[in-house]
């Protein structure tokens, strides 16, 4: 049973050894060289153990008659130099769990508490723990109580079950500060397929959760600014439409009074609670105007190409999901223009979205082409082309006006919305069909800004 | 209120805003007509008599802004009070600057509106006083020659007889002939009274 297993080893053993580390194949590579090691070491003491005999056997037969002195030496050499090369490749394999950056460990899984066995360097950089605070300690005991108890349970489920374990979980250092970290725990088995180990990889994934949450915080204020926009452009329109018919009941109503002065006191008093009425609701709507008064735009110094560089970005997690690709052709030499950054990033996005909804039923339409160029000396000029549908040419003036809307859930606020934007930055928005297919929004900016506009 | 003369034009687009202030005003006697475009009012021939327009912003086709503008080329001197849905200050300004009596946010009170419209109407009958003195002199230009004309015009420039005489090429004689009649006919009776005519007429001032 043993020399099968030996046998069976020795074949792995010849399997090529150093591979290319990546994040990816850590785990796997981790749990090959934890195999390795522990068939090494064998090999190793069998090795040694044989030589040690071929050395006895040897020095007896020179005792008996120096027959053999020859291939003995040959067979001694041979185990040296076997040994020497599997330390080379113990030690290579060291060196590089060692200098990976994520953090690394390894637990008995045969001891009843699990204890970690090893960690590597930068385990100990990420956990803020000294190796006596880590070696032979139970990984969870480790953090103490941890935020995640759920996470927890996840992890040891999964363990007890023989499952691998992959999740992201907020951590705790040693000293308290928070970190969040992708934790991958691997099993490795013995030949018997008894779990003798854990090896846990954890990755620190704190800069680029808070990158993604800073994108993810800008998106969702410009999408509120967006919101409460369009909002304020629907209830305005609103108002008109609800103050037209009150002023007309309020104007009846007055001329009836007038008319029936100084006769039909009980009708006079009715005529006044329409007339009060009236007024009450009028009163609503003058608040409800003057609580959505447009705030004044601020005008800064702005790269366009910067700016919708930032409105890319916070727009990519919606680009990859449609299955989309967006290209931006810049024109780097473009002045800088005086304009509002949220309410001009608010036009773009608009374009954007609007565009990403086009080729939304189209599979083979995916391209989307931001282009900024320099229409004349004083004129930037920025055009968002898709592949989608296009717009049909009796849509084509009513896009910009208020309501209207192809989309089921949509107010038809967002382009004359944008409209409005780009004209109080002295430009011009349109739209036009492509030749070949889809649409393009283009709008112009003015280089310079003309003080009263 | 004395309202028996004075016509109030009411311009929207929405019928029954229309009817209603057409209705409330009636109501305070005065003569309305209503219009549910600005294309509407200005076809209507327009008596001279004290008049006010109370006219909504957003028109389809010619807007209020539009139509003040057509108002003014047209020389229809009716004073202008706008209503609107939409207000808001810009708007206002640029309607208060265009010169128009009032800006008035809807709904809006009767109140609110008869005291607009009483501003209106004193307005109008200061127009229509100039426009009528305006109508008297052109009238009385009419019945010049043109050689009364043509000195009128050279005095109203502020020239002196002789250099009238030397400009035309007559004797100073000639010239003092047809500045008499033009005094005259002009019904002036002073230089300074004729040349504010000549002003009020709208003749270039300046000599060359």
């Amino acid at each position: 049973m043993k020399k099968k297993i030996i046998a069976g080893k020795k074949k792995t053993i010849k399997k090529p050894l150093l591979k290319k580390i990546t994040r990816n194949n850590l785990e796997e590579l981790v749990s090959e060289l934890t195999d390795e090691l522990n068939i090494r070491k064998k090999q190793l003491k069998q090795s040694a153990v044989r030589g040690k005999h071929e050395k006895e056997k040897f020095r007896g037969e020179v005792i008996r008659g120096g027959v053999r002195e020859k291939q003995g030496a040959d067979r001694e050499k041979q185990g040296e130099n076997r040994e020497r090369l599997a330390q080379e490749q113990i030690h290579i394999r060291t060196k590089a769990m060692e200098s990976t950056f994520d953090g690394i460990f390894i637990i008995d899984a045969l001891k009843p508490d699990f204890p970690i066995i090893y960690a590597n360097p930068s385990f100990y950089e990420l956990t803020g723990f000294s190796k006596n605070e880590v070696i032979g300690k139970n990984y969870f005991l480790l953090y103490g109580v941890v935020d995640n108890l759920h996470g927890i349970e996840e992890i040891k489920q999964a363990l007890l079950q023989g499952r691998p374990f992959q999740g992201e979980m907020l951590n705790s250092k040693k000293d308290g500060k928070k970190f969040w970290s992708l934790l991958r725990i691997s099993l490795v088995r013995d030949n018997n397929g008894t779990v003798t180990h854990y090896v846990g990889n954890k990755t620190d994934t704190t800069l680029m959760k808070q990158r993604n949450l800073e994108i993810e915080v800008q998106r969702e204020e410009l999408l509120h600014v967006t919101r409460v926009g369009k909002l304020a452009e629907f209830v305005s329109s609103l108002a008109h439409e609800i103050s037209q018919p009150l002023t007309a009941i309020l104007s009846y109503a007055q001329a009836a009074q007038r008319m029936l002065k100084d006769r039909e006191p009980q009708l006079q008093e009715i005529l006044q609670y329409i007339i009060n009425d009236d007024q009450r609701a009028s009163e609503v709507i003058r608040r409800l105007r003057y609580l959505l008064k447009k705030s004044k735009p601020t005008l800064e110094t702005l790269d366009i190409n910067v700016l919708i560089k930032d409105t890319i970005t916070l727009m990519m997690p919606h680009i990859i999901a449609k299955n989309k690709v967006i290209k931006f052709e810049s024109d780097s030499k473009l002045p800088h223009i005086q304009g509002d950054r949220i309410q001009l990033q608010q036009v773009i996005l608009n374009l954007i979205s609007n565009s990403l909804e086009a080729m939304e039923s189209s599979n083979d339409a995916r391209e989307l082409l931001i282009r900024t160029s320099l229409k004349d000396a004083e004129t930037i000029m920025v055009e968002v082309k898709d592949s989608g549908c296009g717009i049909p040419e009796k849509n084509l003036n009513k896009l910009f006006g208020h309501f209207f809307t192809n989309k089921p859930d949509g107010l038809g606020m967002g382009l004359s919305i944008s409209r409005s934007i780009v004209e109080a930055h002295g430009g011009h928005l349109e739209a036009k069909n492509n030749p070949d297919r889809g649409a393009t929004f283009y709008f112009t900016i003015p280089v310079n800004m003309k003080k009263d506009q | 209120m004395k309202n028996n003369n004075a016509i109030i034009y009411v311009v929207d687009d929405d019928a029954s805003v229309c009817r209603a202030l057409g209705l409330l005003l009636k109501s305070h006697g005065f003569k309305v007509e209503t219009f549910t475009s600005a294309a509407g009012f200005l076809a209507f021939k327009h008596p001279k008599v004290l008049s006010c327009l109370v006219s909504d912003i957003r028109l389809p086709n010619i807007n209020g802004f539009a139509l003040q503008e057509e108002m003014a080329q047209r020389g229809i001197i009716t004073p202008i009070i706008f209503i609107t849905g939409y207000g808001n200050i810009p708007m206002s300004v640029k309607a208060m600057k265009a010169g128009a009596i009032d800006f008035l946010s809807k709904p809006f009170t009767s109140k609110e509106l008869l005291g607009a419209i009483t501003l209106a109407l004193s307005k109008s009958k200061v127009l229509n006083k100039k426009q009528a003195e305006i109508q008297k002199i052109k009238q009385r230009i009419d019945t010049l020659s043109p050689r009364e004309l043509e000195v009128f015009h050279f005095v109203a420039q502020g020239l002196m007889n002789k250099n009238i005489a030397s400009k035309r090429g007559t004797s100073l004689q000639t010239i003092k002939i047809h500045r008499g009649r033009v005094m005259q006919k002009m019904q002036a009776k002073t230089v300074t009274e004729l040349i504010g005519f000549a002003q009020k007429a709208g003749f270039p001032l300046s000599s060359d």
